[in-house]
């Protein structure tokens, strides 16, 4: 082949004038013309109609009025300060976060001599472009200036946090620690620093000082004892900080709104993902007990819908615990979800698994590595990155299905629309259009989840071939 | 050895777990006076079920059950019902060369995968029944047909009245002929099809079964004197219910309607991906023998799509059979909405959630039977 066919071949389509691109794509041929002539009025129609709600007769003030229910719902209002500080961290760890994943890839793609993209502000808006909508909705809704200012400050945060990138690559590690402690702040700073919060604390410094120390010349099993006695020491830091360090905050029986919503689906995901995990080893155990539980188990909650577990929940989870442990009805709805995902999340893991050749557990064992390092260093690094868009895709259910608190009376983002109805002004009026918002709040993320999921599996299909 | 003490370790754990929960379970159980017994299944609900005026609030709690159940099953079967026929479209206006149809499938697949199906009913419910455009049943709005002064229609925001059917004879002899009918129709086909087989000629097996089942209907209609008539829906005098008609209550319209819309796109996404699936050479290969559009897709494409596409497409009927428990959340006594309702007046929750999985499971056990006979038989078909 010869440069010149090469060149006749170019990658893009030539542009054509728009009365080609109508002719090729409304009329190609007699029966598609007619089905245009048939849409087109239709859509026309649609659109005016759309409009004409959105921008003229959408009584909107049931938004407007109520952002901030809509928001953090019954949160406090003199303890607003918490959620605005939450999102500047959130901000902030994200910038870290993202920075850090994007300086450790470029290391590695300079190492394999390779050139990575550059990320432009184009091409994140590309990629996030629902969530920019819903946001931009929000700040036209917003009446006073209070919202502009956080969205600047939040702004501001991620690009502070961006700075990460800076940090040597030696002290990668630094940075994901960083950003899983600034993370927990987002956390604390909200919730307060009473009760069983310093555990979680505790133990993201533990992995993040596991992981950032390394020590010159010591190997093997002394190493392990040294960096295991440098993150337990860390713990016990934190505990003792935690103790003296007295912070009350509002706890996530007090929260409702999107905040909630958010907050409830990020925990049913984060912990619903390790019992899943264990699910998915125990029925591929060769211990038939442990199969026959597991297999049991996932099988009996992947027969029956989710509001049904939330009904026990709800009204059963209460009498299995001592008398006088009564959960609050989020708390029991978290466990109810999580108990409900793990059980999804193990068939995934286990899907994964399956696909991992029988060739790499042998290699595995001649290498005479024991089950639980064959495990952890050859098995699950493979079968979790071939699922992880399926894990994706469940993870975007188990939030369209936080909806179902409504159902249980918590004012969640759907449910807020309860205190909102229960206005005298809004009674009988406004339902489409406060429901219509509460829509494209739970599509914005949704989508944006799909969409990162959708690049990740093209991203993995070509590592693969 | 080790292998014997980490069963013996795993199932002591388990057990003591389920001990724990159990025993709390019972201690505070035995405190409150409620007992583990399925006694209340036959002591009176004690409540009225909505739009059920057939059901008295002194019969048992299984008779309940039954009619949440029958609720379920119907709210399920529209549903799947409208899931399919709009995915089915959705899903080849996908791959449509027209750029509208093409977008505005896309569009609508987009839209609705990206949103909770309880938002879509909840929607239903408020914003287009309870408080939506349509009048109270008091103004309800009558439509005629031409040429005729009674309603064919009456709507409402709370219930629609369509026509029904009023029994007027041997109603239950004409459902028996009727069946008698399918099964004749049924073999007729089978007829035509082994006649095609071994002469060749065309077998018209769609005109001749439809003549075949019409002939039938229509005869037995006429010998059995008119078993029944038409009913046509009509408002009560003080307009506040109807009296006669079929009457089709907002509730079941919601759950249906948008668990149909919902699925719709998870079904259009199943349909797209299995057509895409199917090897380009296979049309090439109907292009080349002269095969029509239509020829190609109904011959060629389509059937090897389909043993794609049904199993996934069976798992979202479940899934959509499975969803119908939100009606908890809007005035549709489906069996969760009921179950509820019956804890909220004094029924022990344990025993009335145990029955409410167990009514769950034996839907999802009986679909996934259904998905493995279908799954052995295009195995076999094709291979």
């Amino acid at each position: 082949m010869t440069a010149s066919t090469l060149d006749s071949h170019p990658l893009h389509p030539p542009r054509i004038g728009p009365l080609e691109w109508i002719r090729s794509r409304l009329f190609p041929n007699l029966r598609s013309g007619i089905l245009t002539i048939l849409l087109a009025p239709v859509v026309v129609y649609a659109l005016y109609r759309g409009a004409l709600f959105f921008f003229v007769n959408g009584r909107w003030e049931v938004v407007t009025r109520n952002l901030t229910l809509f928001m953090q719902g019954t949160y406090p209002r003199g303890e607003q300060w918490r959620i605005v500080a939450q999102l500047m961290l959130l901000a902030l760890a994200l910038g870290v976060g993202t920075s850090t994943s994007a300086a450790s890839r470029a290391d590695i793609a300079r190492e394999a001599g390779l050139t990575v993209g550059k990320r432009t502000p184009l091409s994140i808006i590309k990629r996030f472009w629902s969530l920019i909508v819903f946001v931009l909705v929000l700040l036209y809704f917003a009446a006073t200036v209070t919202p502009w200012l956080v969205m600047a400050g939040t702004v501001a945060a991620f690009l502070v946090g961006t700075s990460a990138r800076f940090i040597p690559s030696r002290f990668r590690n630094i940075g994901w620690t960083l950003a899983a402690l600034i993370l927990v702040a987002a956390f604390q700073v909200v919730v307060g620093t009473v009760g069983y919060s310093w555990m979680i604390t505790a133990g993201v410094l533990a992995a993040g000082a596991w992981a950032t120390f390394q020590f010159e010349g010591v190997e093997g099993r002394r190493a392990t004892v040294y960096r295991t006695s440098v993150a337990v020491a860390a713990a016990v830091v934190a505990y003792f900080v935690y103790t003296v360090l007295v912070f009350p905050g509002v706890g996530w029986d007090h929260w409702s709104g999107l905040h909630l919503t958010l907050w409830v689906s990020a925990f049913a995901i984060v912990l619903s993902f390790p019992l899943g995990l264990l699910l998915a080893l125990a029925r591929r155990s060769t211990l038939p007990v442990l199969r026959w539980v597991s297999t049991g188990y996932i099988e009996l909650i992947r027969g029956v819908p989710l509001i049904t577990l939330l009904f026990m929940g709800q009204y059963i989870l209460g009498f299995m615990l001592p008398q006088g442990t009564d959960p609050s009805s989020i708390t029991r709805a978290i466990t109810a979800m999580t108990l409900f995902t793990a059980a999804y999340v193990a068939e995934i893991v286990r899907g994964g698994l399956q696909s991992i050749p029988h060739g790499q557990t042998e290699a595995g064992l001649a290498l005479g590595l024991p089950t639980g390092k064959l495990m952890r260093m050859i098995v699950l690094p493979q079968a979790l990155r071939s699922v992880i868009p399926a894990l994706v895709g469940q993870f975007i259910s188990i939030f369209k299905d936080s909806s179902l608190l409504y159902i249980l009376a918590i004012h969640e983002f759907l449910g807020v629309r309860s205190l909102v109805h229960a206005q005298p002004d809004f009674r009988v009026i406004a339902h489409a259009e406060s429901l219509v918002f509460v829509a494209i709040g739970y599509w914005a993320f949704a989508y944006a989840m799909s969409k990162e999921s959708q690049r990740l599996e093209v991203r993995l299909r070509a590592g693969k071939s | 050895m080790l292998r014997a003490a980490g069963q013996v370790a795993a199932v002591a754990v388990i057990f003591l777990v389920l001990r724990w929960l159990i025993g709390n379970l019972a201690t505070n159980y035995g405190r409150l006076n409620i007992g583990f017994d399925f006694g209340f299944l036959f002591r009176p609900t004690q409540f009225q079920i909505p739009n059920h005026p057939e059901f008295d609030p002194r019969s048992p709690v299984w008779r309940m059950v039954l009619v949440g159940v029958k609720n379920t099953a119907l709210a399920g079967i529209f549903g799947v019902a409208l899931a399919g026929v709009l995915g089915l479209i959705i899903g080849i206006g996908r791959l449509s060369q027209n750029w509208l149809a093409a977008r505005l499938s896309s569009g609508y697949v987009e839209f609705f995968r990206n949103i909770p199906p309880l938002v879509v009913i909840v929607f239903f419910s408020f914003a287009v029944f309870l408080y939506g455009p349509l009048p109270h049943l008091r103004e309800a709005i009558e439509l005629e047909l031409f040429g005729s002064d009674r309603p064919a229609l009456i709507l409402s925001n709370g219930e629609w009245g369509i026509p029904g059917i009023r029994s007027t004879g041997d109603i239950s002899l004409y459902g028996i002929l009727t069946l008698v009918g399918i099964v004749v129709a049924a073999l007729v086909w089978r007829w035509r099809t082994r006649v095609t087989e071994q002469s060749g000629e065309s077998h018209h097996r769609v005109l001749w079964s439809l003549g075949v089942l019409l002939v039938v209907l229509v005869g037995s209609y006429v010998a059995l004197g008119g078993p029944f008539v038409v009913d046509w829906p009509q408002l009560s005098e003080n307009r506040r219910r109807l009296v006669s008609g079929f009457s089709v209550n907002a509730g079941f319209m919601s759950v249906a309607g948008a668990l149909g819309l919902y699925t719709a796109s998870h079904v259009a996404e199943i349909i797209r991906g299995s057509i895409q699936a199917v090897p380009w050479g296979q049309s090439e290969a109907a292009n080349a023998l002269a095969f029509t559009n239509f020829q190609r897709y109904r011959f060629v494409v389509l059937p090897q799509a389909m043993r794609i596409a049904i199993p996934p497409l069976i798992n979202q009927a479940l899934n959509l059979i499975k969803n119908t428990s939100l009606a908890a959340a809007v005035a549709y006594p489906e069996i969760t909405n009921l179950t509820q309702t019956s804890i909220g007046n004094g029924r022990p929750a344990v025993q009335s959630i145990v029955v409410l999985m167990a009514v769950y499971l034996a839907i999802s056990l009986v679909v996934s039977l259904i998905l493995n006979v279908v799954n052995r038989r295009m195995q076999l078909v094709t291979r």
